[in-house]
C-alpha cells in the first residue's frame, strides 16, 4: 500500500514494460483493498485515478493491449465501488464521455465482447444498487449533488440500453438494467420523458421482461414502477402502447399460478453469475413471492389510471388499422390486375401513408400483436404462405407471377424515400421485425453444460471447463408409448451419443420391435416423445432433452446429474404418409419450379421461400419466431433483389408501352445497408454458444445450424466465420481433433479467424505480428508442409504442387527455390504472386484482356469492375495462341489457391468481380449480372431485352397486330443499321452460331441474339473454366459451406481487410490544387475522414472518385491520374453544396467546408448517391 | 456492302505496328497488339469492323470529314473546322479517334490532337463528352459523336468543365476567354 505513490509515478513511465508492470501491481493492490473504503481512499490520495486516466484519454485506451486495458479497468473499477473519493474525481475527469467513446467501440463488433463486459461493470460499480448500505448511500449522495454528474450519466444510458438489449450473457443485462434504475430513480421526469422518445425506454423494458432470468425481471419491474411513480400519466401511455402493460399481467398471472400452486420445484438460478460477493451457497436472494408482489402492485397503479383516464385508448385502433391495410393490400391487388389507374393510385397513397408515417411511431408491441407480420407474409405469397400445399402446375405458373408482380410492387414502396432525410420504410420495418425476434428470446437457447460457472470471476466469460468426465453418451431408456399396439415395448436402455438425432437411434431400434420387415429404408417411422412432448426430428436427442428439461429457464444448464440419470423417451409409429409427403413435396415442388422460371436469381432460395410460403427445411412453424424468420428471409431476398426485381418492373413497363424511352430505363431505388438485418442478439447468442466446451466436439443446437444455414444474415460476418472454422475447420482437419483438446480450444481457433479477417496486408503489420506468431504456433500443431517453389517458373511450379497437395491435411508454406526465407513471409509472398501471375494480360482468362491496351506497356489487367472470365467459344480451343486447356488449368490453379487461402489463412491479391464470387457461392447468373462487370454491354444487352419485350407484347395484344416492327426501333435506329451480326462482342471469333459472323441481328432474330450473348457471357462460354476451378475448391473443402457468406464477405475471407489506401500514405498520392494545399484547413479535415473510413466507405469514395471501385493493382499510388482535390467555387452558403467530381480526371472538386462533421455528412451523403445511381445510370 | 472508295477491304486485316504511328505517347507500345480478327488474312471483317466500314460510307455523304489513319480501320483522324462566329473560327482541329474491339457496345476514344483554349478539353486532348462515357449507346454513330463535339466547341459547358479556371474565367469574362481562345487557334490551330 506505501508503495502505491511509487507506482503511481511509474505509471507515467513512456516505458512500456515498466507500465505494464506497475499497472499490474496497482490492480493487486486494489484487489487486496477490495471493501476496505479507508484503504481506497488512500490510494486515491496518490492521484491513481488521475493517472490512470490519463491513459485512456485521447483515444488511448485504443493504443493498450487487452491485459493493460483490463488492468486499468479492473483498478478503476475496484477504487470505485468503496471510494466516495474515486468515483468523484472519475466523474470530475468527465469519465462518461470516455466511457461512452469505448462502449460505441466495443459494440461495434459485437457486444458481448470481453471489453464491453469491463465497461458495463465499471458503470455498474459507478452506481451501486441504490438500497446496499450506508457508505454507498453516500457515495450516491454524491451523484445526487452533483448534477453535472447526472448529465453525463445521462449520455451514456441510452448506450447501455442498447448493450442490455442485445446482451446474451445475463449478467451483462442485470447490471445494465440496475444502472438504468438507478439512473431512473435519480433523474427528473423531463429527461424520462425525453428518453422515452429517443431511445423508447418503454419498447426496452417490453424486451427484458420477455427474458426468463428472474434477477433481470424483478430489477425491469422495479424500473417500471419508478418510471411510473415519476410521471404516471405518461409513461402509462407509453407503457399500453409498447406492450410493458401486457406483459407485466402475463407475467402477474404466470407467478400467480405457480404460487398458487404452492410448487416445490426449485428454479434454478443464476444469481452467483450476477453479483460477485454473492457466494454459490446462499442461492437465490429473490424470494418466492417478489415478483409476483411487485408485478401486482404495478397492475393496480395500472388500474388506477384507467378509473380515472376517460380518454378512449388509442391502442386497439392502431393494431385495428395496420391489420386492416395488410388484408386491403391483399384485397386491393385482386383489382390490381384489371390496372386501374385509379385504384392503382389510391393503394400506393394508402401504402405510402402506412408505411413511411404510420410505421415510424408504431409500436414493436403493436406490429406483433397486430399479426403484420402474418399478413404481410400472406399478401407477398399470395396466399402460399397459410396454404402451402399448391396443387397443380397450372395455379403455380400463375402464384410465380402474382407473387413477382406483389414483390416488386412492395419493393417499390419499401424502398422508396419521400425525402432526403426520412429513412427507407424496409428499414423500419426490419428493424421492428427484429425487435419482434428479439422478444422471442426463448426460440434460440444457449446450451452450457458449464457447472463451474458458479465459483468464476463474475467478469469472466464462462471458461471451458476442467472436464473429467466423459462426454460420450447419455442413458436413454426407451419405452413404448402407452396407446401403441403394433410395436414390441423395447424397455431397455441404450447408450446414445451425443450426435445422435432420432433417425440414428431409429435405425438401431427398428428392427428390435418390430418384428415385420417391411420395406428397410423409409425414414421416420418412429415418433419420439419426452414426457408427452414431440422431439423435432431435426435436433439431437442430447439437444431435445436438455432444452425439455430446462424449459422456462434463460439459460440452459447441465447438470452432471445429467449424465448419469436414465431418461426415459417414449416412441411409438408415425403417420407415415403425411411425415414424409411434405418434406419430399417441398423438394418436388422446388425441382418443379426451377424448371418453370426462366429468370435464374428468381432461384434464390429467398424466392423459393415465398413462392412455397414456407421456410426450407425441418422447422417447428408453431414457434413465435417461425413468421418473424420466414418474413425477414422474404424481405432480405427481396432487399438483395431490388435492383433485378425493379429493372424487371421497368423492362415490363417499357414492353406494355407504359415506358416510351428506352434511356428511361432505370432503377432509381437502392437497398438499404445488409447490416440492417443483422441480430445483435442472435449474434451474441451464436457466439456465447460456441464458447461452450461441447460445441466444439459437435454438439451444436439445432437453432445454430438452422440459422446460419438459412438466416445467415442474422448473424455477424466475425460470428460466422468463427462458427465457419469450428465446424468446417473441424471436419476438415481430422486427425486434430485426436491431439490434446486444450490445444484445440475455441479460443486459439478463434485467434486464427481473428488473424485472417483482420490482417491487412500493408503497414499494420506491426501489432499483427504478434498475433500472427500465435497463429503459426497454433498451425504448427496442425503440421504444416513446406514446398520449394521456383520464381521463375511459378505458375507451372504452383499449379504442380497444388494439385498434388491442395487436399492435404497439412497446411501448405512455401519456399523460394535458392532463397533462405521460409515461413509466413514467402509463403503470403508466394501467394500474392500467384495471384498476380494470373491476372497478367495474355492468359486468356479474363474478360477485357483482349482489348487494346490503352497505354503501352501494361503488364497487368485492370478490370475496373473486377475480373471475370472470358468466354471461349466451345467450338475452337485455341486462340491467338492461347490453349483452353492452359486457361482451364488456370482456372484449375486458382480454385486451389482459393481452397487453400481459406483454410491456411492466406490472403490473395486478385481483385475477382462480385459476380465471379456469385458463381463461387453456386448462385444462378443471368442477364442482370452483366452490368455489375460490363457497364455497357449489360446496359445495351438490357435494353434490347427490353425491345425483346415490348415486340412480343405488340405481337400478342391484337390491336397492332398488322405489323409491329414497323414501330419498333433502337433509339429511333433500325437495328439492321446497328451491323452487329452473331459474334459475341469484342471477341469475333466467337459465333453464336455456327456461320454467326455472316448473320446480321435484325428484331425478329433479337431475341436469339439476347439470348446467346447472355448464355456465352454467363454460362456456356466460361463453363468449363468454371467447372475447373469449382471442381479444384471441392478437392479441397466443400464449396456448399461457403453457401453462408455473401459475396463481399467472400471477398474479405479471400483478399483480407484490404484498404484501398495505406492511411499513412494518403497524402503522397493525391495531389492538391487549385486553392488547396497538404495543409489548409479543408484538407487536412478531409484527410481526417478518409482515413476513419472503413472498407465499404473507401469502396464507395474510390467508385465516386474514379468511377470504379477497383482501383488498380498497386491502389491510390498507381493511379493514373493521380487523384486530385481542388476547391470548389460557391457562391451561395458552402456548407449547402455538395462535392462534386470528374472521373476521368480523378478530380474531386470539395467546397471548403465550415467544419469537420459538415463535411463529412456532404461526402457521405454524395457517396451514398452516386453508388445508389451506379448501375447503368 | 461493296468497297469504299479510300480504304479498300482487301487490304484487311493489317499487319501489326501500324497502329500507333504518330499515335499519342503510349503509342509505341501498340506493336504488341496484334489485330485480334483471324491471322488468316481473308476477307472477313469483324462485327466491329463491318460496323466501322459502314459507319465510313455514311460519313462519305456527311460533311464531317474523318477516315481511318494509315491502314487500321480501328484508328481514325478527324478534322474540325472552327465553328463561325465562334472564338475558334478559322482554326482547323485534328482529332484521333480509336474504336475499340467491342464497338459499337463500347465508345470511341476521343482526342483533341491539336491544342484548344476550351473549359472541356483538358491539356492532354481529353474531351468531357456524356455521350463518349456513360451516355454512350450503340445506337450513336462517330457522325453523331462529331456533331456533338462541333456543338460543344461553339457551346462550352463552363458548369460541367474539365479545366475549371477556362470555365471560370468563361462565366466571369467572356471577353478575356474569347480573346484567349482566339489567340490559341491562330497559335495552334492554322
Amino acid at each position: 500500500m506505501d508503495a502505491a505513490p511509487a507506482l503511481c509515478t511509474l505509471l507515467q513511465s513512456s516505458d512500456k514494460t515498466i507500465l505494464e508492470s506497475a499497472l499490474s501491481c496497482l490492480a493487486m493492490i486494489a484487489v487486496g483493498a477490495r471493501g476496505n473504503a479507508v484503504q481506497m481512499d488512500k490510494l486515491c490520495d496518490s492521484k491513481v485515478v488521475e493517472v490512470a486516466m490519463r491513459l485512456l484519454e485521447n483515444d488511448g485506451w485504443k493504443s493498450l493491449d487487452d491485459q493493460t486495458l483490463y488492468d486499468i479497468l479492473g483498478l478503476l473499477k475496484n477504487l470505485a465501488s468503496v471510494s466516495t473519493k474515486a468515483v468523484k474525481s472519475l466523474f470530475d475527469l468527465r469519465v462518461c464521455d470516455l466511457l461512452k467513446q469505448m462502449i460505441t467501440y466495443y459494440s461495434r463488433s459485437h457486444s458481448d465482447s470481453h471489453e464491453l463486459q469491463m465497461l458495463v461493470e465499471f458503470i455498474y460499480q459507478l452506481m451501486r444498487p441504490l438500497e446496499t448500505s450506508d457508505h454507498r448511500t453516500g457515495l450516491n449522495a454524491i451523484i445526487i449533488e452533483q448534477s453535472t454528474y447526472i448529465d453525463q450519466l445521462a449520455g451514456i444510458v441510452t448506450l447501455i440500453i442498447q448493450v442490455a438489449k442485445c446482451g446474451a450473457v445475463s449478467s451483462v443485462c442485470y447490471r445494465c438494467i440496475v444502472v438504468i434504475g438507478n439512473i431512473v430513480e435519480l433523474s427528473t421526469p423531463t429527461f424520462l420523458v425525453e428518453l422515452q422518445k429517443t431511445a423508447n425506454l418503454s419498447s426496452f423494458l417490453t424486451c427484458l421482461l420477455a427474458r426468463k432470468n428472474r434477477h433481470v425481471v424483478l430489477e425491469t419491474l422495479k424500473v417500471s414502477k419508478t418510471l411510473l411513480k415519476k410521471h404516471h400519466h405518461f409513461f402509462f401511455e407509453a407503457f399500453a402502447k409498447e406492450g410493458v402493460k401486457q406483459t407485466v399481467d402475463a407475467i402477474h398471472a404466470q407467478e400467480n399460478h405457480k404460487s398458487k400452486r404452492n410448487s416445490t420445484m426449485q428454479e434454478t438460478c443464476v444469481c452467483f453469475d450476477l453479483d460477485s460477493d454473492v457466494s454459490s451457497a446462499d442461492g437465490c436472494k429473490i424470494e418466492n413471492n417478489a415478483i409476483l408482489n411487485l408485478a401486482e402492485e404495478i397492475k393496480k397503479s395500472f388500474l388506477l389510471v384507467k378509473a380515472s383516464n376517460k380518454s378512449p385508448h388509442r391502442f386497439g385502433c392502431v393494431i385495428k388499422t395496420i391489420r386492416d391495410f395488410f388484408a386491403q393490400l391483399n384485397g386491393y391487388t385482386i383489382t390490381t390486375r384489371t390496372r386501374n389507374p385509379d385504384l392503382c393510385k389510391e393503394l400506393s397513397d394508402v401504402s405510402r401513408r402506412l408505411l413511411s408515417d404510420q410505421l415510424p411511431s408504431t409500436s414493436t408491441f403493436t406490429f406483433v400483436k397486430s399479426g403484420s407480420t402474418k399478413h404481410l407474409a400472406d399478401y407477398l405469397s399470395n396466399g402460399a404462405y397459410f396454404n402451402s400445399n399448391l396443387n397443380n402446375c397450372q395455379s403455380f405458373v400463375e402464384q410465380l407471377k402474382e407473387v413477382q408482380i406483389r414483390l416488386q410492387k412492395f419493393t417499390h414502396l419499401a424502398l422508396m424515400v419521400s425525402n432526403e432525410s426520412s429513412e427507407k420504410p424496409l428499414g423500419i420495418l426490419v428493424e421492428k421485425l427484429l425487435d419482434a425476434l428479439h422478444m422471442c428470446y426463448d426460440s434460440f437457447p444457449v446450451m452450457l453444460s458449464d457447472y463451474e460457472l458458479r465459483t468464476r470471476d463474475s467478469t469472466m466469460i464462462p471458461l471451458r471447463h476442467s472436464g473429467n468426465e466423459e462426454s460420450g453418451s447419455l442413458y436413454i431408456k426407451f419405452v413404448r408409448a402407452c396407446r401403441e399396439k403394433e410395436l414390441h415395448n423395447y424397455n431397455d436402455v441404450l447408450p446414445v451419443d451425443l450426435y445422435s438425432k432420432p433417425d440414428d437411434i431409429e435405425a438401431v431400434l427398428w428392427p428390435e420391435i418390430c418384428e415385420s420387415t417391411e420395406d428397410g429404408q423409409s425414414s421416420s417411422r418412429l415418433m419420439f416423445s419426452y414426457k408427452g412432448t414431440k422431439l423435432q426430428p431435426s435436433a439431437t436427442f442430447f439437444e431435445s432433452l436438455v432444452r425439455l428439461m430446462n424449459k422456462g429457464q434463460s439459460y440452459v444448464m447441465i447438470d452432471p446429474s445429467f449424465w448419469d440419470e436414465e431418461h426415459k423417451i417414449s416412441y411409438k409409429r408415425t403417420k407415415v404418409s403425411r411425415e414424409i409427403s411434405s418434406w419430399s413435396s417441398y423438394n418436388t415442388q422446388l425441382s418443379a419450379m426451377h424448371e418453370k422460371l426462366e429468370q435464374s436469381w428468381l432461384k434464390d432460395p429467398a424466392f423459393c421461400t415465398i413462392f412455397l410460403g414456407k421456410l426450407p427445411g425441418d422447422v417447428d412453424e408453431s414457434d413465435p419466431s417461425y413468421d418473424l424468420l420466414f418474413t425477414l428471409k422474404v424481405l432480405e431476398g427481396l432487399n438483395r433483389f431490388s435492383y433485378q426485381l425493379s429493372m424487371d418492373e421497368q423492362i415490363s413497363k417499357f414492353a406494355e408501352g407504359c415506358l416510351r424511352d428506352l434511356d428511361d430505363l432505370k432503377v432509381t431505388i437502392s437497398p438499404i445497408p445488409q447490416h440492417y438485418f443483422l441480430s445483435s442478439l442472435l449474434t451474441n447468442k451464436l457466439e456465447l454458444q460456441m464458447q461452450e466446451s461441447l460445441f466444439e466436439d459437435g454438439l451444436i443446437p439445432s437453432w445454430c445450424v438452422y440459422l446460419v444455414e438459412t438466416c445467415p444474415f442474422l448473424l455477424s460476418f466475425s460470428t460466422r466465420w468463427k462458427y465457419f472454422c469450428l465446424t468446417v475447420h473441424r471436419s476438415f482437419m481430422a486427425d486434430k481433433a485426436s491431439t490434446p483438446p486444450d490445444e484445440a480450444s475455441p479460443d486459439t481457433e478463434a485467434n486464427i479467424a481473428v488473424d485472417v479477417a483482420s490482417t491487412p496486408p500493408d503497414e499494420t503489420s506491426s501489432d499483427t505480428d504478434e498475433a500472427s506468431t500465435d497463429a503459426d504456433e497454433a498451425s504448427t500443431a496442425k503440421r504444416t508442409k513446406k514446398h520449394k517453389v521456383m520464381r521463375g517458373n511459378i505458375l507451372e511450379d504452383a499449379a504442380s504442387m497444388m494439385s498434388t497437395h491442395a487436399s492435404s491435411n497439412e497446411t501448405l508454406e512455401v519456399v523460394f527455390e535458392g532463397e533462405v526465407g521460409t515461413g509466413r513471409g514467402p509463403t503470403f509472398e508466394f501467394y500474392t504472386t500467384v495471384s498476380h501471375e494470373l491476372q497478367r494480360v495474355g492468359t486468356g482468362m479474363w474478360r477485357g484482356d483482349n482489348a487494346r491496351k490503352p497505354e503501352g506497356e501494361t503488364v497487368f489487367l485492370h478490370a475496373t469492375f473486377g475480373l471475370f472470365p472470358q468466354p471461349w467459344s466451345s467450338v475452337s480451343s485455341s486462340s491467338r495462341g492461347i490453349e483452353l486447356s492452359d486457361v482451364v488449368k488456370k482456372f484449375k490453379l486458382l480454385g486451389h489457391l482459393v481452397a487453400r487461402a481459406v483454410l491456411d489463412g492466406r490472403i490473395l491479391d486478385i481483385p475477382l468481380s462480385k459476380a465471379f464470387y456469385k458463381i463461387m457461392l453456386g448462385q444462378e447468373l443471368d442477364i442482370y449480372d452483366i452490368p455489375t462487370f460490363d457497364p455497357e454491354l449489360g446496359k445495351t444487352v438490357l435494353e434490347f431485352q427490353a425491345l425483346v419485350k415490348r415486340k412480343k407484347f405488340l405481337e400478342t395484344s391484337s390491336e397492332r397486330a398488322s405489323n409491329p416492327s414497323a414501330y419498333l426501333s433502337y433509339k429511333n435506329v433500325r437495328l439492321e443499321d446497328l451491323c452487329l451480326d452473331f459474334t459475341l462482342p469484342g471477341n469475333p471469333e466467337y459465333e453464336l452460331v455456327p456461320g454467326g459472323s455472316e448473320k446480321m441481328v435484325t428484331l425478329d432474330n433479337l431475341e436469339e441474339y439476347v439470348y446467346l450473348i447472355v448464355d456465352a457471357t454467363l454460362k456456356s462460354g466460361i463453363d468449363k473454366q468454371i467447372q475447373a476451378f469449382k471442381s479444384a475448391i471441392n478437392e479441397v473443402l466443400s464449396l456448399k459451406t461457403l453457401g453462408m457468406f455473401n459475396e463481399e464477405e467472400i471477398e474479405r475471407i479471400l483478399c483480407g481487410k484490404q484498404d484501398a489506401w495505406a492511411s499513412s500514405k494518403l497524402e503522397d498520392h493525391i495531389q492538391f490544387d487549385h486553392g488547396y494545399e497538404v495543409n489548409s484547413q479543408p484538407i487536412i479535415c478531409f484527410l481526417e475522414i478518409l482515413r476513419e473510413f472503413g472498407r465499404e466507405e473507401q469502396r464507395a469514395f474510390i467508385q465516386f472518385t474514379t468511377g470504379a471501385p477497383q482501383l488498380p493493382l498497386g491502389g491510390l499510388a498507381s493511379l493514373d491520374p493521380k487523384l486530385t482535390v481542388v476547391r470548389k467555387k460557391c457562391d451561395g452558403n458552402v456548407d449547402n453544396e455538395l462535392p462534386s467530381v470528374n472521373t476521368c480526371r480523378h478530380f474531386i472538386k470539395l467546397p471548403p467546408y465550415s467544419s469537420k462533421e459538415i463535411m463529412r455528412n456532404k461526402l457521405k451523403y454524395a457517396l451514398a448517391e452516386g453508388l445508389g445511381s451506379f448501375h447503368l445510370s | 456492302m461493296s468497297s469504299s472508295s479510300s480504304f479498300p477491304t482487301s487490304r484487311f486485316p493489317f499487319a501489326a505496328g501500324g497502329a500507333g504511328a504518330g499515335g499519342p505517347g503510349g503509342g509505341g507500345g501498340s506493336g504488341s497488339s496484334m489485330r485480334p480478327w483471324g491471322s488468316s488474312g481473308g476477307t472477313s471483317v469483324s462485327s466491329s469492323g463491318k460496323r466501322i466500314q459502314k459507319e465510313l460510307l455514311d460519313l462519305n455523304a456527311s460533311d464531317c470529314s474523318a477516315g481511318p489513319k494509315g491502314d487500321n480501320l480501328y484508328h481514325w483522324l478527324s478534322t474540325i473546322i472552327g465553328p463561325q462566329g465562334s472564338p475558334y473560327e478559322g482554326g482547323i482541329f485534328f482529332l484521333d479517334i480509336v474504336f475499340p474491339l467491342d464497338y459499337p457496345f463500347k465508345p470511341p476514344a476521343v482526342t483533341f490532337k491539336t491544342r484548344i483554349y476550351h473549359c472541356n478539353v483538358d491539356s492532354t486532348g481529353t474531351v468531357s463528352l456524356e455521350i463518349l462515357k456513360d451516355g454512350w449507346s450503340p445506337a450513336l454513330t462517330i457522325s453523331k459523336v462529331l456533331l456533338a463535339i462541333k456543338a460543344i466547341i461553339t457551346n462550352p459547358d463552363p458548369y460541367n468543365p474539365l479545366v475549371e479556371r477556362i470555365a471560370r474565367l468563361y462565366l466571369t469574362d467572356r471577353a478575356k476567354h474569347d480573346e484567349i481562345a482566339a489567340e490559341w487557334t491562330m497559335r495552334f490551330a492554322r
